[in-house]
């Protein structure tokens, strides 16, 4: 017997029918299927603080007119059960961008090209709607957000739209006013009509690029990066808090007084202190974090007014390298230099960071392309390289380093990979979505969680893709892995609730969808 | 979906004694699975199989097409019932049923020569069925919450009315005779020809022949009912195992085997504690899973819904009727309470054996109750942990246990929350430690054994 959950497109409109599919018996005669069917335009997860709460498909039900169409947008809990079907009609050129949850309503961001807007909708439980908020976007932001929206985040995780607990939502918008790039930071309330924007307007430099670092009760946290002009190298990083209460910029920390640059990657409340903890990796005062190589990873401890109260730096050539084999350019024997993913705090006070190592290796193909051609042919490749989980004891320095092997993927080859800096390069990684390491699932207070990856394994067992694991369990790491070659046509693992993945397979012949949750082992 | 514990049945001692001289098994306390006779299974789905395709030339050509397609999915389900052995093949459980059928069948001449058979099947879910090509399926899932022998024959000839007023094959007519009418095949055309508003005309279709569907499938059982009785009426058996039957439909679905309470209990060991965390529900959308909201929703649900309404018109059919002499057990007491205590056990393996290990699972818990100490029950619950360890480390846990849903009752859905939460390591530690308390002493009864070894070895992974 199988139990998975299968969703089929038709499966609203044929479920009435039961076993009985209608069918035709001559050309002439006509059945359902052959008169309707509905497509499905966009699905994702529901996210609720980072942990997967459910699952949404956007499907076009109907065409209303030559402008509208109907939307039928279904929501499965995190079991596969389905929760609601909310129907609606709209722009004919509709996208569904991002779904959130926060406890107690729903939010969709849509992008609506007829109308250039951005809608927020919220929903409460019952699939009511509660508010909608709109916002316009013009045609160069529009292709700013184009950019935005295939560059690349960790499978199936929130980059646009989170929500801060109970009061709502708050999406980071990427914006362009003639050569100005800039952001802004949209607070949507599910409790009652209220929406404002955020400008940065006190912000003298012409590029800014805002990530969604965290939030707290009373703040948004943003990492931004800025520098005068287009081509400038010289990037200033800035931890940014936004007071969704008085509305207010609360603090700007740009490090000009310290003795090292911060570039925050990661940030949480600590519970029991009020303060709220910043990870990165550091630079000298004077480095460019464009272009040098980081001295190891800092861990503050700020309050929410923006003052830092603890600073603890692990260097790679000293602490590091205690446990790995470093450089004095932070470079790890074999696995290159470290993009942290993920940071990971237990509640026993211990301290997990995932990173993944990346580096320059001569390209022997584009070697001899250069000589033979005496042409523009990049020497050397970037190579994506293996896993490396580090812990961290209560006080913040490195204690344990292991590194989890993986087949070496070649992420880019060309000119580009030639010149470019380390950091730029982890970057442009990132973005292209080059790294394997695909999103972390656990417990909500991280008492168990697994760090996931892609990796491709050539053995005589086995040759081709797998999905893997590496669990904690609260006292110690395993390993899993799940082979990705299957009898359907495409196999993906998607982030589920704690614990587990979620299996699709789509068969083509079929035309089928089973989807089926699975524990991470 | 599963079965509730029902109203206990006759004390285990007093019919001990006459189980001895049965020819069924007589001895539950040692249980073990009727071993399955594959070469009768196999014969019989190859008869089914030639009476299936000779009937398949006897349609009529209007419309056949469409006609052997419905057939054909029908057959699919015949088949799936052979071909996963659900259907029961022991000689005396058969001459049990053979016997139960025959006295209806020896009341009403009508009957004497219809090409009918009766078979026990395998699953928990307490429903019986007309599926098809003269078989009717009476899932022991239904027998075994039955009080008495009328109940079961009441059961039996509600379906033989099925079969006797050919509601299966009606339903095919009338569906491939709608959807090929020329009124649908025009709207159809007119539908397939408009630019907008496709999905509302279809629906509007659909909801026409959705609701003449459902209307007519609950026409059917009202219909069978009321055949059922006349059919009963002129057997030895009291006519009050109609009533009493809808009754205890009606109810079914509760279940009485209270997880919050026994799984802490159970799984409880002092090296490998319970924890709590294993049994919350976890925050999900609606707080963890759906719940059913709708009461009418929850009804039509149900296994059998709409037990008050037909019973209330069977009261009325009934009224003035008298039945002189008949009795509650007009055949073999004795065989029936013994089927009875077996199949709690059978439902237990076959839910096993056809990879529902969370429905084993629970089934296994609910007897225990009853049966503390139980050693198949025992082993039984190490084989569905060693399983569950097996399939959660190759990925196909899904496979194998049901996930939380709003269609199951509260009690199953903790259950199935319980398992969600487990990871390899608590799944081999709560299985070893439940059975370490019986080791040694069951250690003689060998699928214990077996079980308790191979959680030793998972305990060491």
């Amino acid at each position: 017997m199988s139990h998975n959950r299968k969703i089929f497109f038709l499966s609203l409109l044929t479920a009435a029918f039961g076993l009985m599919s209608a069918a035709t018996s001559a050309q002439s005669k006509l059945s359902i299927d052959k008169v309707y069917s509905a497509y499905l335009r966009n699905s994702g997860t529901i996210s609720n603080q980072g942990q997967i709460k459910g699952y949404f498909f956007l499907y076009q039900s109907d065409k209303i007119d030559k402008h509208t169409n109907e939307y039928t947008l279904q929501i499965l809990d995190e079991n596969l059960n389905k929760v609601r079907s909310i129907k609606f009609q709209d722009s004919k050129k509709l996208n569904l961008l991002e779904s959130s949850y926060n406890g107690n309503s729903l939010s969709f961001l849509f992008k609506n090209e007829d109308e250039k807007t951005l809608d927020m909708k919220i929903y409460d439980m019952d699939g009511k709607l509660k508010n909608t908020y709109s916002r316009g976007y013009d045609k160069k932001t529009d292709a700013l957000m184009k950019q935005y929206e295939t560059m690349h985040t960790d499978e199936g995780m929130n980059k646009n739209v989170f929500d801060i607990g109970n009061q709502g939502y708050v999406s980071v918008l990427p914006m362009r006013d003639g050569k100005q790039r800039t952001y802004e930071v949209d607070y949507y309330s599910s409790e009652a009509k209220k929406q404002w924007t955020y400008v940065p307007s006190d912000d003298a430099e012409k590029y800014a690029f805002a990530e969604y670092l965290g939030a707290t009760d009373s703040l948004i946290i943003l990492e931004v990066l800025k520098k005068n002009h287009a081509l400038s190298g010289n990037v200033t990083t800035h931890l940014v808090g936004i007071n969704f209460v008085t509305k207010k910029k609360q603090f700007d920390i740009d490090y000009a007084a310290d003795n090292y640059k911060l570039m925050p990657t990661y940030v949480a409340p600590l519970e029991g202190t009020g303060n709220v903890l910043v990870i990165g990796p550091y630079y000298d005062k004077d480095d460019n974090v464009g272009k040098d190589f980081s001295k190891g990873l800092a861990i503050y401890e700020m309050t929410t007014a923006g003052k830092f109260v603890n600073k603890t730096y692990n260097s790679w050539t000293e602490d590091f390298s205690k446990y790995l084999a470093t450089n004095r350019k932070g470079k790890i024997d074999d696995v290159g230099f470290l993009y942290i993913h993920k940071v990971i705090r237990t509640p026993d006070h211990k301290m997990f960071i995932v990173g993944e190592g990346y580096k320059r290796q001569a390209n022997a193909g584009g070697i001899a392309l250069s000589v033979l051609a005496g042409g523009n042919v990049g020497v050397t490749k970037i190579v994506v390289t293996d896993m490396v989980m580090m812990e961290f004891d209560a006080k913040y320095k490195v204690k344990a380093a292991t590194i989890y092997d993986k087949t070496n993927n070649t992420a880019m080859a060309g000119v580009a990979s030639d010149y470019n800096s380390q950091h730029t390069l982890a970057i442009y990684l990132k973005m292209i979505g080059a790294f394997d390491y695909d999103f972390t699932t656990g417990e909500a207070d991280n008492s168990n969680f697994a760090v996931c990856y892609s990796d491709y394994e050539r053995s005589s067992d086995y040759k081709g893709q797998t999905f893997n694991a590496i669990r904690y369990n609260g006292s110690k790491f395993t390993t899993d892995k799940i082979p990705l070659k299957s009898k359907a046509s495409t196999l993906k693992v998607f982030p589920a609730k704690a614990g587990s993945v979620m299996i699709l397979e789509y068969f083509k012949k079929d035309k089928r969808l089973d989807f089926r949750l699975e524990k991470l082992g | 979906m599963p079965r509730p514990s029902g109203a206990p049945y006759a004390p285990f001692i007093l019919v001990f004694f006459l189980f001895a001289c049965l020819s069924v098994q007589s001895q539950v306390k040692d249980f073990s699975p009727a071993a399955q006779d594959d070469p009768f299974l196999t014969s019989l789905s190859e008869k089914y199989l030639r009476q299936y395709k000779e009937n398949l030339d006897r349609l009529p050509s209007k419309n056949k097409k469409d006609l052997v397609e419905a057939y054909q999915h029908r057959w699919e389900n015949i088949k799936e019932k052979f071909d996963k052995k659900e259907i029961y093949t022991s000689k005396a459980a058969q001459g049990y049923l053979d016997r139960l059928a025959g006295a209806i069948r020896q009341a009403n001449p009508s009957l004497a020569n219809v090409t009918l058979s009766c078979y026990f099947s395998r699953s928990d879910i307490p429903n019986a069925s007309y599926i098809g090509e003269g078989i009717i399926l009476f899932n022991m899932g239904l027998f075994e919450r039955l009080d008495n022998e009328s109940q079961a024959v009441f059961v039996l000839c509600h379906e033989m009315a099925h079969f006797l007023l050919r509601h299966s094959e009606n339903s095919i007519n009338q569906y491939v005779a709608s959807i090929n009418s020329e009124e649908v095949q025009a709207e159809l055309r007119r539908i397939q020809r408009s630019e907008y508003q496709k999905h509302a005309q279809v629906q509007s279709l659909v909801k026409g022949l959705t609701f003449d569907s459902r209307r007519h499938s609950r026409d059917h059982e009202a219909q069978a009912d009321s055949m059922a009785v006349q059919l009963m009426r002129n057997t030895r058996f009291a006519l009050s195992g109609a009533l009493s039957t809808l009754a205890l439909l009606d109810v079914i679905d509760v279940d009485t085997l209270n997880t919050a309470v026994c799984l802490p209990a159970m799984f409880n060991a002092t090296e490998y504690p319970f924890r709590k965390k294993w049994v919350a529900r976890n925050e999900g959308l609606l707080g963890g899973h759906t719940e059913m909201r709708d009461t009418a929703m929850a009804d039509s649900l149900k296994t059998h819904p709409d037990c008050q309404k037909r019973t209330a018109l069977l009261v009325n059919l009934m009224k003035g009727w008298s039945q002189p002499g008949a009795v509650k057990y007009a055949l073999d007491s004795a065989n029936f309470a013994s089927l009875k205590g077996i199949f709690r056990y059978e439902t237990i393996e076959y839910a096993f054996l056809a990879d529902n290990y969370t429905r084993s699972l629970f089934l296994t818990l609910e007897l225990l109750q009853a049966k503390p100490g139980d050693p198949y029950l025992v082993a039984q619950i190490g084989r569905l942990f060693n399983g569950m360890y097996a399939a959660q480390k190759g990925h196909t846990l899904s496979k194998v246990t049901d996930l939380p849903s709003p269609g199951y009752p509260a009690n199953y859905n903790l259950l199935l929350q319980f398992i969600q939460h487990l990871y390899l390591e608590d799944i081999s530690s709560i299985n070893y430690y439940y059975l370490k308390q019986h080791h040694p002493q069951m250690d003689g009864y060998s699928p214990f054994k077996n079980a308790f070894e191979q959680s030793e070895k998972l305990m060491k992974n």
